[in-house]
């Protein structure tokens, strides 16, 4: 509504700048003319040489001279002016209405083209706080934060991690290292909080390692070794030390070491990758850890590249193949969810819906004995409802 | 809401254009007063229209709006202020925006400033002006709406270049753009006298202080800009003969030449049609910059090929109007009266070599960047015409004209005592060139073109300060008579002699800072010394520090003369790491004598002696007398421009009024 009005506002003054001329013109003083004009200059020049004259800056004989000069231009305008037309019309409001009808119109009609008025404008400063109002996270998050606060034992180290995550997500990153540091001071604190007191600390400072956060790399790294977040920042850090070879080795042991594929595999190969260009080692990929490392013969570069090049039967038969020698595998070792995932995820490219469906129900037995916040578990859970739905 | 308020702005901005392109025209052809008159309310709408809408785009910037595509792309929540303000005009969209507001602003200033113009001469102005208006508007519009919408909007915005977040870049844009478009009026002012049939004196008086700013802005515009080079992107050179920077300096070289020929057609009423000429190239040149910089085709002909739109779209507008006006010029021109004979030897003639080898000059620049452009296109080949071109074209031009222009402020108007000139002159002459001997014989084996500079620049600045010592009498008449001879100069006779001293001071920059510059990159280790320019520089290491949003690797280097302890000069290489980039700050000993510049390039390779950098440092002779002159040029041009003379509202008062038609000034 708001926005109409302004534009109907702005549309008002276009037609006032354009109507402005009929009702001025009639005050107006009588228009100048090209030879009025420049004989005023002349006559300023005029007075000027007399000025000049005066205060000694130019001779007699240069002032004669110049005198004559613009006497002689006067007199070549006052030959001319003969010709002059005689005093101008003032007629025609025609045109300058019909404009100030057209104008407005056709504002509107390339508006029309342009403009996208139901999209509405979000200031940054204001972004942050209609997030958090909308899923009432800051709320929540302060609850927590007194119930946190006001334990005796000085909280659970868990509590004060989902404390910190929370206000990272919110973007208040400083309040999230406060609650990381919190936690990280309980005696049940474990290695993940310190690898998350890390990165918000590393957020903190625009991506800088500080001593602060090099510490709680150390103390995460010392807790647990195998802790992917520890070791994804140590490789930061020993980078920004101008160290970034042995950052490289330490991805690249902890990409060797994985079971299977994980989530964080791919942002290690981006960083391994970064660091490789850095230091002069060779570029790494995700096919080349994730199938090495549960043991059975995964695609090699090679397949996936003369996959690319095969027709389209030829493709789904290689596929297949893939699929079956993932599936008799997974019959010796059935206790590979990352593994029943994948099959379940082939399956259901292949619109084979009894099969995905198994797989997936195999992977979520398996997931059950997983932490409550391991994204696979929720990945099972709505891979099967998809593929139940799918099947029907 | 503010974004769609810019776009309807604009839209009505556009409404208005294109009525003011017809309707004064239509006017003028038919004496009718109120068609004419209007023009005044629709150049002051479209201002007002264009400034809301800019307005629009700025505040957008300032808060961050990302649901802006433009904003979203070019700017960051975290980026300081004044660089989000200055990100307005950062983008291809925005800067052309910032381009039509000044040429809005310029029609503006005509309709409401010139009031002494006679109606039918600027209600012509007003609308050829307007054409412009209508073709960038509708450029702006159709092909780069900068208020296009994103949504959902992203988290962040997408720039945080530490390089560009510079004071001096954030500001040179908008001066060298009011120096570019500022053109704009001159061209407009020319189109109208030509369908109006009429050029003389009082034409070139009325357009005068109009070409005088532009000139001004894009003098202090370039000069910015090179001194932004030479401060932040730490490779020590104030020009490299760019093509980004030659387009900004061609209109400048054909705009010096506009002024000095306008001075003729003012106050001779000879030149006329060569003004209107070089009113005309000048701002064609200006467009052609705009169509250089703004259509890809310096990152490479190819990708403009490839997304030809908005390309083809300026490439279009600038054939319609260099060739529109153009065509106007050769079908009118010779209808002009021809005015003031003058002989082979007189002030005018002076004037006439100087337009000649400004223009000349033009042409030399405009080869050497159109060239490689047009051999890629053609045959595909990527070649890089750099400053050996240009030194060996440009400056053998110059010198001449400098030469020129230290006797051209003896000769008289219409015929002059050439034998007399150089009676008292030639002293001057020959002092000069055993100054350059004795500073060749002192260096030892300077090249012979600098040399030769290097005497034009001394015969300049003594043959300037001559010409005043004699207009005021110094030494001749009793010295009270003189001083009071000096106050009674014109302020125009002083922007004068103090724009031609600030060339000749640029000039001994010029020369300096790239003929006896010393220079070594060199690999070092803490504790070791290098000998540069009679300085001794050693270097103690590099320590690691924090900075706000960067880590700072700062260098530390004790300078000593003989002995003596001198400075401690501590470069800086940043490294950025949201942005993931390193800038380099340089630390530079400054004296009017000369620059010591210091750079950290980088560090030795991990496996190397630790603590080893390599170093970049040199001495540049006379450098800063590059801005001085620059600002001396300024300063001349806005003494010039506050004379009375030169205003539009010619006064009535006589009192103070200085000199208009001097003939022996």
């Amino acid at each position: 509504m708001i926005l109409w009005l302004s534009f109907a506002i702005l549309a008002a003054l276009a037609v006032a700048f354009l109507i402005a001329p009929i009702l001025t013109s009639r005050t107006a003083l009588a228009a100048s003319s090209r030879d009025d004009g420049a004989l005023s200059i002349h006559l300023d020049q005029l007075a000027e040489i007399e000025a000049d004259l005066g205060r000694g800056v130019i001779s007699e004989a240069e002032a004669a001279a110049a005198t004559g000069e613009v006497k002689r231009r006067m007199l070549a305008i006052a030959r001319r002016s003969g010709k002059t037309r005689g005093a101008p019309s003032r007629a025609g409001r025609g045109p300058l209405i019909l404009a100030a009808v057209l104008v407005p119109v056709a504002a509107g009609g390339f508006y029309g083209l342009l403009g996208s008025p139901e999209t509405p404008s979000l200031a940054f400063a204001d972004r942050a706080d209609e997030q958090a109002q909308a899923t009432e996270i800051a709320g929540l998050a302060e609850k927590l934060r007194i119930r946190l606060e006001g334990d005796d034992s000085g909280g659970p180290a868990e509590g004060w991690g989902l404390l910190g995550q929370t206000y990272m997500r919110m973007g208040r990153v400083e309040d999230a290292v406060w609650a990381f540091e919190r936690g990280s001071e309980q005696p049940d604190a474990n290695s993940a909080i310190f690898s998350r007191l890390a990165e918000a600390l590393i957020r903190m400072d625009s991506g800088i390692v500080t001593p602060a956060a090099q510490k709680a790399i150390e103390q995460a790294m010392e807790l647990d070794p195998k802790n992917p977040a520890a070791v994804f920042y140590n490789s930061v850090a020993l980078d920004q030390a101008g160290r970034g070879g042995e950052g490289y080795d330490l991805l690249l042991a902890a990409l060797q070491s994985a079971d299977g594929f994980a989530p964080w595999m791919p942002s290690f190969i981006d960083q391994a990758n970064r660091l490789a260009e850095r230091s002069g080692r060779p570029p790494v990929d995700v096919a080349s850890f994730a199938p090495m490392a549960s043991g059975a013969p995964g695609p090699s570069a090679e397949d996936v590249a003369a996959a690319g090049e095969m027709s389209e039967e030829d493709r789904s038969a290689f596929i297949r193949s893939m699929v079956d020698r993932l599936a008799s595998r997974l019959e010796e070792e059935p206790g590979d969810i990352d593994g029943w995932l994948r099959l379940a995820n082939a399956y259901t490219v292949l619109a084979e819906w009894t099969k995905a469906a198994s797989a997936y129900e195999r992977a979520l037995t398996l997931a059950q004995e997983l932490p409550e916040s391991d994204p696979r578990r929720a990945q099972a859970k709505s891979g099967l409802d998809r593929v139940a739905a799918e099947g029907k | 809401m503010t974004p769609e308020i810019g776009v309807f702005a604009l839209a009505l901005a556009l409404g208005l254009a294109l009525v003011q392109s017809i309707l004064p025209m239509i006017g003028a052809a038919r004496n009718n007063a109120l068609w004419m008159g209007s023009a005044k309310a629709t150049a002051i709408g479209q201002t007002v229209f264009i400034g809301l809408s800019f307005a629009a785009l700025m505040r957008s910037f300032v808060v961050s709006d990302f649901t802006v595509r433009n904003v979203a792309e070019n700017s960051h929540s975290l980026k300081p202020m004044l660089f989000k303000i200055a990100g307005t005009w950062g983008s291809h969209e925005g800067s052309l925006l910032l381009w039509v507001l000044i040429l809005a602003a310029f029609g503006a200033g005509v309709a409401v400033f010139g009031r002494n113009i006679p109606d039918a001469l600027k209600a012509r102005t007003l609308a050829a002006q307007a054409w412009i208006s209508v073709g960038f508007l509708s450029f702006l519009l159709l092909t780069s709406n900068p208020f296009e919408r994103l949504y959902p909007p992203p988290i962040d915005g997408n720039d945080l270049n530490p390089l560009l977040q510079d004071v001096g870049l954030a500001m040179h844009p908008p001066l060298l753009y009011v120096g570019y478009v500022g053109f704009s009026i001159v061209f407009s002012f020319a189109i109208a006298a030509l369908i109006e049939g009429r050029v003389d004196a009082a034409w070139a008086r009325w357009v005068r202080p109009w070409t005088l700013a532009a000139w001004i802005s894009l003098t202090a515009g370039i000069a910015l800009g090179s001194w932004w080079a030479y401060y932040e992107l730490g490779w020590g050179g104030w020009w490299f003969w760019d093509p980004v920077e030659n387009v900004s300096f061609m209109p400048w070289l054909l705009g010096t030449a506009l002024l000095h020929s306008a001075i003729v057609t003012e106050k001779r009423g000879a030149f006329k049609s060569w003004t209107i000429l070089l009113a005309i190239l000048t701002f064609s040149l200006s467009l052609l910059g705009t169509f250089i910089v703004r259509s890809g085709l310096l990152t490479s002909v190819h990708a403009f090929a490839v997304d030809p739109e908005r390309g083809v779209y300026i490439l279009a507008l600038l054939g319609l109007s260099i060739g529109g006006s153009l065509t106007l010029y050769a079908w009118r021109a010779p209808e002009m009266e021809s005015g003031g004979v003058f002989a082979p030897v007189s002030r005018e003639a002076g004037l006439l070599i100087n337009n000649l080898l400004l223009g000349v000059a033009t042409a030399t620049v405009l080869f050497g960047t159109l060239y490689p452009l047009f051999l890629e296109a053609i045959t595909g080949d990527k070649i890089s015409v750099g400053p050996p071109f240009f030194n060996a074209s440009f400056v053998p031009i110059m010198l001449p004209l400098v030469f020129v222009m230290g006797f051209g402020p003896f000769l008289s108007w219409k015929r002059a005592d050439l034998r007399g000139v150089l009676q008292r002159l030639w002293g001057l002459l020959l002092l000069s060139f055993a100054a350059a001997a004795i500073v060749w014989y002192l260096t030892t084996g300077g090249p012979l073109l600098a040399v030769l500079s290097l005497a034009m620049a001394f015969w300049l600045f003594l043959a300037t300060l001559r010409e005043w010592a004699g207009r005021i009498r110094l030494f001749e008449a009793p010295f009270d008579e003189s001083v009071r001879r000096a106050r009674g100069l014109p302020r125009a006779s002083y922007g004068m002699t103090i724009a031609h001293l600030g060339l000749a001071v640029a000039m001994f920059g010029f020369i300096g800072s790239s003929a006896w510059k010393s220079e070594q990159v060199v690999f070092v280790s803490p504790g070791s010394s290098i000998a540069i320019a009679g300085f001794d520089v050693r270097f103690i290491g590099v320590e690691r520090q924090q900075g706000p949003n960067y880590l700072a690797d700062v260098g530390t280097l004790v300078v000593t003369r003989n002995g003596d302890p001198v400075t401690t000069l501590f470069p800086e290489r940043r490294f950025y790491p949201v942005a993931e980039s390193n800038t380099t700050e340089s630390a530079i000993r400054s004296t009017l004598a000369g620059d010591l510049y210091a750079s950290l390039a980088e560090p030795a390779a991990d496996d190397a002696k630790p603590g080893a950098w390599t170093l970049r440092i040199l001495y540049e002779p006379l450098v800063n007398f590059i801005w001085l002159g620059s600002a001396m040029l300024v300063l001349g041009g806005s003494l010039s421009l506050s004379d009375r003379r030169l205003r539009i509202g010619a006064p009535r008062r006589s009192a103070a009024a200085p000199t208009i038609a001097t003939p022996a000034e």
